[in-house]
C-alpha cells in the first residue's frame, strides 16, 4: 500500500478525469492492462478501493509519476474527482495479469470502447517504445458521442492509423467500434495478427462473434466488482475455460483483467 | 508453532484450548485467501493465525457474479464458498502455509454432516493444521452451512461428531442470524466445541433501483465491515457471559481499538475480515495497536484483559 500525492486532476469531459498521482521509487513498473486499487487517503467515503487501470506512468530517479483516466461513475469516483493537487491517495499495485506481447505477431490492433481507452493508450505507447522491429499499429477508439472521446492527444501522437467511432457520428464514422474491424482484419494473416481490447461486455461479446470466423487471437480486458484486489475475497469471479476444456473460476483482478478471448466462457457473462 | 517460541512471544500470547497464539489476531475465513495473496503485503510469522477459506470435500465454483456490493460501511458478498477443495489444499496450498511460524486453521464446510466429518478427517490426517474451525455459518450457500447453524440441535450434532473425528481443537463459527446466538454457543460447548468464534455475515439485499434488480445475482449476501461492529460486539458480549469456552470475535474490526473492544468484553482472540481488503496491512497494525495499548495501561498479560469491562 502506498501513499501518493496528486500532481493534477483535471476535468477532461462531461465525466472525464485525468489524475497523475506522484509515487514512491519504490512503485514497480506497470505494464499495459494492470490496474491499481485507488481511494482518497484518510477514510470517510467508501470503505474499499476503486480498480483504476494504469493510463501512463513515468520512472524519475526518486519518484513515478503514475497517470490514471477514469470516468465518474458512483460514490467513490466522485470523492476522487474532487480531490485536488497536493491531496493524497492511498495506491495498491500495481495489480494484476497485463496484455502479453508476442513479438512474432507484427500486426497489432488495438480496440478501445469509452474507458477502455486508458489501457489501450498505454498499450500502444508501449509497444511503440519497447518492441523494436517493424510493426504495425492500428488504434480504434469508440464512444457514446465526440464529448466522450478522451485523451485523443496522446493517442494521435504514436506512430499508428487511428480509426474513431462514435455510436451518435458526431466524430470518426457514426457506428460502434467493432463496425471498424472488419476494414482492419480483412485480408490480415491471423497468424502474424493480435488484437488487443477494452470497453464494455457488451462491445467484447460482439467481439467475440466477429471474430470467430476468422481465427484471429485477441486479448480482452474485462471489468468486475472488485473489494481486494489480490485474489483473495473471489468477489470478482469469472468463468473461463482452463486448458483441458474444463470450466474452472478466475478471479478477474490476479488472473486477469487480461484474458485470451477465447477462454472466458460468454454464456456465463451477464 | 513449537512451545520454546510460543513461550518468547511476550505479553499477546494467549490460548484457545489447547491452541497456543503469539497473539489473539487472526484473519476471518474467505478474507485472506489461502495466505501467499496476502504474503507480498504481510509478514505471515507475526499473525496469530491464518484462517484459511472455508474448506468443502469437492472443488466448488461458488455463485455466479456479481457477488459482492458495496454498502454504506459494509459490503455484501455471496461468494458461494468457492474453493479448491479439501484434498488440492492439502497438496497445492498447505505446504506453503506450513513453512510460516503461524498457526493455521482450516475452515470447514459441508453440505452433509458426513460431509463435514470426512474433511474433518482428511485435514486432521494431513498433518500442519493446528485447529478446525466448523462453518455452520454460511448465508450464502442452499445446502449445509448456515441451515446448520441455525438450530442448535444440529450446531450440537456437527459439533459432537467433528469432535470425535479429530483430535485437533474444534472452534465452531456461529451464525448472527437467529434469535439468541448465546442458545447456539451453549449448544456447541455442551457438545464439546473447544470455542466459538463469531459473528459470520449478516444476511443482507441490494437493490439497483434504475434497472430494479437486486446488486447481488444471488440476491441476498453476508452484510461485513464497520457496519454490523455494534452487532457483533454485542453478540460477543452476550455470549462471553454465558459460555465458558473461549469466544473469538468476529465482525467489522478495522483497528486496534476495534480489536480492544472485542478483547475487553471477553474475546480471547479476534478476527480480522473485511478490513484485509481495504488494507492488507490491518492486521499487521492492529497487531502493533493492541500491544501499545497494552504497555500504556500497564497490562502484561491477555488475561487481564480479556473480558475487563465494566459494567
Amino acid at each position: 500500500m502506498w501513499t501518493g500525492t496528486i500532481n493534477f486532476n483535471n476535468r477532461i469531459g462531461p465525466q472525464h478525469l485525468h489524475m497523475a498521482v506522484r509515487l514512491s521509487a519504490e512503485f514497480k513498473d506497470p505494464v499495459p492492462g494492470q490496474f491499481v486499487m485507488i481511494r482518497p487517503n484518510g477514510g470517510g467515503g467508501p470503505l474499499l478501493s476503486r480498480p483504476l487501470s494504469v493510463y501512463q506512468y513515468v520512472r524519475n530517479h526518486d519518484h513515478v509519476i503514475l497517470e490514471l483516466l477514469y470516468r465518474v461513475v458512483g460514490q467513490g469516483t466522485e470523492l476522487l474527482s474532487q480531490l485536488t493537487k497536493a491531496a493524497e491517495v492511498n495506491i495498491l499495485g500495481p495489480l494484476g495479469r497485463g496484455f502479453r506481447i508476442d513479438k512474432t505477431r507484427s500486426h497489432r490492433i488495438l480496440l478501445a470502447g469509452g474507458m477502455g481507452v486508458a489501457p489501450i493508450t498505454f498499450l500502444a505507447d508501449y509497444l511503440k517504445g519497447r518492441v523494436a522491429g517493424k510493426y504495425e499499429l492500428k488504434i480504434c477508439l469508440g464512444a457514446k458521442s465526440c464529448t466522450e472521446i478522451v485523451g485523443i492527444e496522446r493517442i494521435r501522437g504514436m506512430q499508428g492509423l487511428l480509426n474513431i467511432a462514435t455510436d451518435d457520428g458526431s466524430m470518426g464514422s457514426c457506428g460502434l467500434v467493432t463496425d471498424l474491424l472488419p476494414s482492419f482484419t480483412q485480408g490480415c494473416d491471423p497468424g502474424k495478427t493480435m488484437i488487443f481490447a477494452c470497453g464494455p461486455m457488451a462491445m467484447l461479446k460482439t467481439l467475440v462473434e466477429q471474430l470467430a470466423p476468422t481465427g484471429i487471437p485477441c486479448q480482452v480486458s474485462i471489468e468486475e466488482r472488485m473489494a481486494c484486489g489480490v485474489g483473495a475475497c473471489l468477489g470478482c469471479a469469472v468463468t473461463v475455460h482452463d486448458r483441458r476444456g474444463k470450466r474452472v473460476q478466475k478471479s478477474v483482478c490476479k488472473d486477469g483483467p487480461v484474458f485470451n478471448i477465447e477462454d472466458i466462457c460468454w454464456d456465463q457473462i451477464r | 508453532m513449537n512451545q520454546k517460541d510460543y513461550n518468547k512471544q511476550g505479553i499477546l500470547a494467549v490460548e484457545i484450548g489447547a491452541l497456543k497464539l503469539k497473539n489473539p489476531v487472526m484473519t476471518a475465513s474467505g478474507t485472506f485467501g489461502y495466505g501467499d495473496e496476502y504474503a507480498p503485503y504481510v509478514d505471515l510469522n507475526r499473525l496469530g493465525a491464518i484462517i484459511v477459506k472455508g474448506l468443502s470435500l469437492k472443488p466448488r465454483h461458488g455463485n455466479p457474479s456479481p457477488r459482492i456490493m458495496e454498502t454504506p460501511a459494509g459490503m455484501l458478498n455471496a461468494i458461494g464458498l468457492q474453493n479448491v477443495g479439501v484434498k488440492s489444499f492439502i497438496k497445492n496450498k498447505l505446504p506453503y502455509l506450513r513453512q510460516f511460524d503461524t498457526a493455521i486453521i482450516a475452515n470447514v464446510y459441508g453440505e452433509t454432516i458426513e460431509e463435514y466429518l470426512r474433511v474433518s478427517e482428511i485435514l486432521t490426517a494431513a498433518g500442519g493444521v493446528h485447529a478446525l474451525e466448523i462453518n455452520v455459518s454460511c448465508p450464502n450457500v442452499k445446502k449445509g452451512g448456515v441451515a446448520f447453524g441455525t438450530d442448535p440441535d444440529m450446531v450440537a450434532e456437527v459439533t459432537m461428531r467433528v469432535k470425535g473425528a479429530t483430535d485437533l481443537p474444534v472452534i465452531v463459527k456461529l451464525s448472527p442470524n437467529v434469535t439468541d446466538i448465546a442458545v447456539m454457543a451453549k449448544a456447541a460447548e455442551a457438545a464439546g466445541a473447544d470455542a466459538v468464534s463469531l459473528i459470520n455475515t449478516i444476511t443482507g439485499m441490494s437493490v439497483d433501483v434504475e434497472k430494479k434488480i437486486p446488486h447481488l445475482k444471488n440476491v441476498t449476501g453476508g452484510l461485513s465491515g464497520p457496519a454490523i461492529k455494534p452487532i457483533a460486539l454485542r453478540m460477543v458480549w452476550q455470549v462471553a457471559t454465558q459460555v465458558n469456552i473461549p469466544v473469538i470475535g468476529v465482525g467489522g474490526i478495522m483497528s486496534a481499538p476495534d480489536a480492544l473492544e472485542f478483547l475487553i468484553v471477553g474475546a480471547r482472540a479476534i478476527q480480522v475480515g473485511t478490513a484485509n481488503f481495504i488494507d492488507p496491512r490491518a492486521t499487521m497494525n492492529i497487531i502493533e495497536g493492541i500491544e501499545a495499548y497494552m504497555k500504556r495501561h500497564h497490562v502484561f498479560a491477555m488475561d487481564d484483559l480479556v473480558g475487563s469491562v465494566r459494567i
